[in-house]
C-alpha cells in the first residue's frame, strides 16, 4: 500500500515527501478535530451518566 | 496497513487522554465567563436558603453553578452545567435532569467523567465522609458533608430519587449525589458518593 501510494506522488522525492507531509498532515487534522470528536460520542468510553 | 491502523489507534489514544482535555479547558474557560457574566446583569440579592428557595430555568448545556472539591485539590472548581449526555459530559460535569436543584429537598444528582475531558471526576472514588462540596449559585453558598459511597450498575436509577432508593417517601434531607464510572474507561459501574447540606448563607 504504501509502495504504491509513493509511486503515485507527484515530482522527484523531495516533492513527494512534501506532499506526502502535506497529506499526512491534512488527515491527522481531520481525524483529530472531526472524526475523533464524533467518534467518542458514539463509542462506551467512560458513560458516566445515567442517561448518556 | 496495519501500521496505519496502529497510528490512528495511538493517535485515538491520544486524543481521549489530552485533546478532549483541552477542549474540555476551553468550554470551561467559556462557560465560567459565561456564568460570571450572568450573575453580573443579575446581581445576588442575599436570598438565603430559608429566606426564598432559589429558582432554576436552565437549558441542556448551560451554565448554572460553580462546584469545588477541597479533597480533589486547591485548585478544582468545574462549571456545572444542566444535563448528563455525552455532549455535556464532554465538557464539563452536568446535573441530572430530573432531579433536585442545589439546595432543595430531595436529591441534587451531578454526574462527570471519571476519565477524559480532563478527568474532573477521577478521585471520586477516593472521597470519604465528612469531606465537604461546596456548590456556588448565584444566590447561594452551599456546603454538602459526604456521608456514604457505594458502587452500584448503570441501571439502578434508584440512587437518583429524592429519598435514594425509597422512590415513594418524601424527602425531608437535603441530598448531593455525585456521580462517575467504576473502574476507569468503561461503563460497568457507577460510583455513587452521597452528601448532606449542612450550610446555605447569602453569597
Amino acid at each position: 500500500m504504501y509502495a504504491w501510494l509513493w509511486h503515485r506522488l507527484p515530482g522527484r522525492t523531495p516533492a513527494r515527501v512534501g506532499v506526502l507531509a502535506l497529506i499526512i498532515f491534512a488527515v491527522t487534522a481531520a481525524l483529530w478535530f472531526y472524526v475523533f470528536p464524533w467518534a467518542s460520542l458514539h463509542l462506551p468510553i467512560d458513560s458516566s451518566g445515567f442517561n448518556g | 496497513m496495519l501500521l496505519t491502523v496502529g497510528a490512528i489507534g495511538l493517535l485515538f489514544i491520544g486524543y481521549l487522554v489530552w485533546g478532549t482535555a483541552l477542549r474540555a479547558a476551553s468550554a470551561q474557560r467559556a462557560l465560567t465567563n459565561e456564568l460570571n457574566q450572568q450573575w453580573q446583569r443579575a446581581p445576588a440579592r442575599g436570598a438565603a436558603i430559608d429566606v426564598s428557595s432559589e429558582q432554576f430555568d436552565v437549558a441542556t448545556g448551560q451554565p448554572f453553578a460553580f462546584i469545588q472539591i477541597p479533597a480533589f485539590g486547591r485548585q478544582w472548581r468545574f462549571t456545572l452545567i444542566q444535563g448528563t449526555a455525552l455532549a455535556q459530559l464532554n465538557v464539563s460535569p452536568g446535573h441530572v435532569p430530573g432531579t433536585q436543584w442545589p439546595g432543595q429537598l430531595g436529591n441534587f444528582a451531578v454526574a462527570g467523567h471519571r476519565v477524559t475531558a480532563g478527568n474532573p471526576f477521577w478521585s471520586l472514588p477516593s472521597m470519604k465522609d465528612g469531606d465537604l462540596v461546596y456548590i456556588e449559585t448565584r444566590l447561594n453558598d452551599y456546603t454538602y458533608r459526604v456521608i456514604g459511597k457505594k458502587w452500584v450498575a448503570p441501571t439502578d436509577l434508584g440512587v437518583l430519587e429524592p429519598v435514594p432508593d425509597h422512590p415513594r417517601q418524601r424527602p425531608a434531607k437535603r441530598l448531593i449525589t455525585l456521580i462517575t464510572c467504576d473502574p476507569a474507561w468503561t461503563g460497568t459501574h457507577r460510583v455513587i458518593v452521597t452528601g448532606v447540606l449542612v450550610s446555605a448563607r447569602p453569597r
